[in-house]
């Protein structure tokens, strides 16, 4: 994998078949979560009646009544109570802006999807693209963040201490100590936290000093 | 006009009707210094050095204030900073 670096107005990470794939999974994985779609089961060419149906259940949808607190709480994390204190004031925020937030957020993993499963090792952003894509991988982040336990900075310290101990027991053939969806986990954390920052860095170096 | 509030600095923030409510940005393991600082500065039109405060006081302290205003102006940010995966709340000033 190689993280992404400016090429005139693109940004390109280099990323191998292995690691799109397990990208592109959990990707669609947080879509399944947020949005209750399959990307891969949507067809590519038609978006315009796709929308037209999305919509159409997204109003059915409606009528069931507001959207209420999630009880995952990695979606919880996604689209957090935004008054904590005042039950009013929460409700109200989330009956008008929960669906807004929710397209926004598939719409970006959707794009993202799209291009990982492109089959092209370059995975190439256009300027306009990369903070959507940024914050695409920051949802994805979060989520395994959940499912990881990761509340802390001393949490996600005690992580990386697990992995580095997982491979060395891997490589010392001590298979029974390793927790192996918990070292793969993570070390997917680590690797999509690495390309967040090559991405923002790229970003940031674009914008300058002086904004 | 409301030329008196505007004379007076920080004071009369929390007692005019308009500025009664302030977007807080917490903490997470999560999100990256360099992201949240880049957030700060593309949303909010914070200088790099004055974005780059604000994401320290929210890693240091646990949050920070962003702005400030009407509660329906707060919403508004809270939801901006929700599209962007960072945790973020509304509440009346000073509670």
């Amino acid at each position: 994998m190689r993280g992404f670096e400016a090429e005139g107005d693109v940004l390109v990470a280099v990323l191998d078949d292995e690691e799109r794939t397990v990208i592109a999974r959990i990707v669609a994985d947080v879509g399944l979560l947020l949005g209750d779609v399959r990307f891969d089961l949507e067809g590519d060419a038609e978006d315009g009646s796709g929308d037209d149906e999305a919509a159409l259940f997204a109003g059915l949808s409606d009528l069931g009544g507001t959207p209420t607190r999630p009880r995952d709480p990695a979606v919880l994390r996604l689209l957090p109570t935004a008054a904590p204190d005042d039950a009013e004031v929460s409700d109200e925020f989330r009956r008008l802006t929960e669906g807004d937030l929710r397209s926004l957020k598939v719409d970006r993993l959707r794009t993202m999807w799209r291009q990982l499963s492109e089959g092209e090792p370059d995975w190439r952003l256009s300027l306009e693209d990369a903070m959507p894509t940024a914050a695409a991988l920051t949802d994805v982040r979060l989520v395994l963040a959940t499912r990881l336990g990761l509340d802390s900075d001393a949490d996600v310290d005690r992580l990386h201490e697990e992995i580095d101990a997982g491979v060395r027991a891997l490589d010392a053939d001590e298979e029974a100590e390793v927790d192996h969806e918990r070292v793969w986990l993570g070390m997917l954390y680590q690797a999509l936290s690495w390309l967040q920052e090559t991405l923002v860095a790229c970003l940031a170096a674009g914008q300058g000093d002086d904004v | 006009m409301a030329f008196q509030e505007d004379l007076s600095p920080e004071g009369s923030v929390a007692t005019r009707a308009d500025d009664a409510w302030v977007t807080l940005v917490w903490n997470d393991p999560v999100n990256l210094m360099s992201y949240v600082t880049h957030v700060f500065q593309t949303y909010f039109g914070f200088s790099r050095a004055d974005a780059e405060r604000r994401m320290r006081e929210v890693h240091e302290r646990g949050r920070t204030v962003v702005s400030t205003g009407s509660r329906e102006r707060m919403e508004v940010d809270v939801q901006a900073m929700h599209g962007y995966g960072l945790w973020a709340t509304l509440q009346r000033s000073g509670e």
